[in-house]
């Protein structure tokens, strides 16, 4: 199914007959559809529906089998194994199982970051990283190892990590899914900051209450393929 | 490169246990070579030492005319492996014979006249060195007229030689057998770690880094396994040395050698290729993992 796409110029995503096989089954199929700059948006269906598998195919832990993957102007089709690092340096990516160095400090997780893009200064690193972790609110536990925390305060350093190198895009797939409410709440509160500051913000999640919560577009998935699209836009859901 | 090596560096001390497995392998390792190493080249000194002690006696076969044997020596003198020689007539070893058996010299009253040849001896140059060359030498000398025997320890030099010949051949294989053993199980002690570190490096791809972020880090690490097990082996090596080395007896075989420790370009040798199998493994450990 397809939808009417919305100007080019404007879309910092673009999926158009996007497929994906593992093996024999097919994990999407044929999804076309694009995401303005500074979205909010939502991708939900039941387990299955391939919500993860486009999380992967935009952070290129997998390539699409059919169709092509536009992001910030990159097709990910001519991308080379070596391009990759770049593509994923305009994104910021959250799991729902955190994916925090475990031998590393706080800090130095989010620090990672910053130093796999290029930043030598010590200072502005510091800098940096103190700023994102205050806005978490993780400053007075930078020297903490993950496992140490909680899991909503490992997530805010997730979210930290991914927010510090102020990427265009923030990838959150499933953000919540592990959390109590009062952490699922911060961790969207501090997505909704996130996007406030200009970042794109793609969450997947089949959690009514969270897309309950707010975003612009929710996108429905079902046994792969394009199943709808509610627009909030302006408010009310369209 | 200074925050390549920062990085390793942090990393190579955070993930104590497994690194310390590692250089805990290289340094047996070492140890075990460089023992080999200490061993053939203080052997090697000993054999060269005989083999510089060795003299030539050539005995004349009758008793030769002053001017017909000062021209044979002469032509013994101009050969090159020669450092000097020496005439002893029959009486003066009659002599010596006498001196040396002591009390027993009387025996030696009973004899009409003395059996003794005239010899000379021939001491050969410090450089010149080996086997062939005194088997050679010898047979020079048996070849020239009025020669009736050559003598040399000829059997003994040939046996020590073989034995250290056979030594040095087994040692060589050894070491490199077991420096083959040393880089492969550094190559899956490696590989551990880095299974130890899937995550961590699958993290560290998703945030964006390149191969290189990954890789010269782990390079380095390699480098400070092969360094910190090198180091460790050859200071036990040491240990080892300054512990048994000074209470050898001084009799025996060690009475004229001194049992000296690996020389410092040696050593600076076998740290440095200890360093290159920390890396070696690294690399095709890294090849393989990372999948490059």
């Amino acid at each position: 199914m397809r939808i009417t796409p919305i100007k080019p110029d404007n879309a910092i995503i673009r999926f158009f007959e996007v497929s994906k096989r593992f093996g024999a089954s097919d994990a999407v199929v044929g999804i076309t559809f694009d995401i303005p700059r500074n979205d909010f948006l939502f991708i939900s269906g039941p387990s299955g529906a391939g919500k993860s598998t486009l999380m992967k195919l935009l952070y290129m832990g997998e390539r699409v089998t059919g169709g092509y993957i536009i992001v910030d102007g990159m097709n990910l089709n001519r991308i080379g194994r070596r391009q990759i690092p770049m593509v994923r340096r305009k994104l910021g990516v959250i799991f729902q199982d955190f994916k925090l160095v475990a031998s590393k400090t706080v800090f130095d997780n989010v620090a990672l970051v910053l130093e796999v893009a290029g930043l030598r200064s010590r200072k502005e690193i510091r800098r940096k990283v103190m700023d994102v972790l205050d806005t978490v609110g993780m400053s007075d536990r930078p020297d903490a190892f993950p496992l140490t925390l909680s899991g909503g305060e490992q997530q805010r350093i997730a979210v930290a990590r991914a927010m510090v190198g102020q990427p265009k895009i923030i990838l959150a797939d499933e953000p919540t899914a592990s959390l109590d409410p009062d952490s699922a709440e911060k961790i969207f509160n501090l997505l909704l900051a996130a996007h406030a500051g200009g970042a794109t913000v793609v969450i997947t999640t089949h959690d009514r209450d969270l897309l309950a919560r707010g975003g612009s577009n929710i996108i429905f998935l079902e046994g792969g393929r394009f199943a709808n699209r509610f627009s909030r836009v302006g408010g009310g859901v369209g | 490169m200074i925050d390549t090596f920062r990085r390793a560096f942090t990393d190579f001390f955070r993930h104590k246990y497994l690194h310390g497995i590692c250089v805990a392998t290289i340094a047996l390792s070492v140890f075990i070579i460089s023992a080999f190493g200490l061993f053939l080249i203080n052997a090697g000194e000993v054999m060269e030492g005989w083999q510089r002690g060795i003299r030539v006696i050539a005995y004349l076969g009758d008793r030769m005319p002053e001017p017909e044997r000062t021209a044979l020596m002469e032509t013994i003198r101009q050969y090159p492996e020669v450092a000097g020689i020496d005439y002893i007539s029959g009486e003066a070893a009659f002599e010596w014979l006498k001196k040396e058996i002591g009390r027993q010299s009387t025996l030696l009253n009973g004899l009409s006249e003395n059996p003794l040849p005239d010899s000379i001896e021939i001491r050969l140059k410090d450089g010149i060195a080996g086997v062939g060359v005194v088997d050679a030498l010898a047979a020079k000398v048996r070849a020239l007229p009025k020669i009736a025997e050559v003598e040399y320890a000829q059997r003994w030099l040939h046996r020590f030689n073989g034995i250290y010949r056979l030594f040095k051949l087994t040692g060589l294989v050894l070491i490199g057998m077991i420096f083959t053993a040393m880089m492969m199980i550094v190559a899956n002690t490696v590989r551990l770690i880095l299974y130890s570190r899937g995550e961590e490096i699958k993290i560290t791809r998703i945030i964006g880094a390149d191969e290189s972020f990954i890789k010269y880090p782990l390079y380095v690490e390699g480098l400070l396994l092969g360094f910190f097990g090198g180091a460790i082996g050859l200071l036990m090596l040491f240990g080892a040395y300054t512990a048994t080395v000074p209470r050898l007896s001084p009799g025996g075989l060690l009475m004229f050698y001194q049992i000296r420790f690996i020389p410092a370009d040696l050593t600076a040798m076998i740290l440095m290729t200890s360093m290159l199998v920390g890396w070696l493994g690294c690399f095709f450990s890294i090849r393989k993992f990372l999948d490059i």
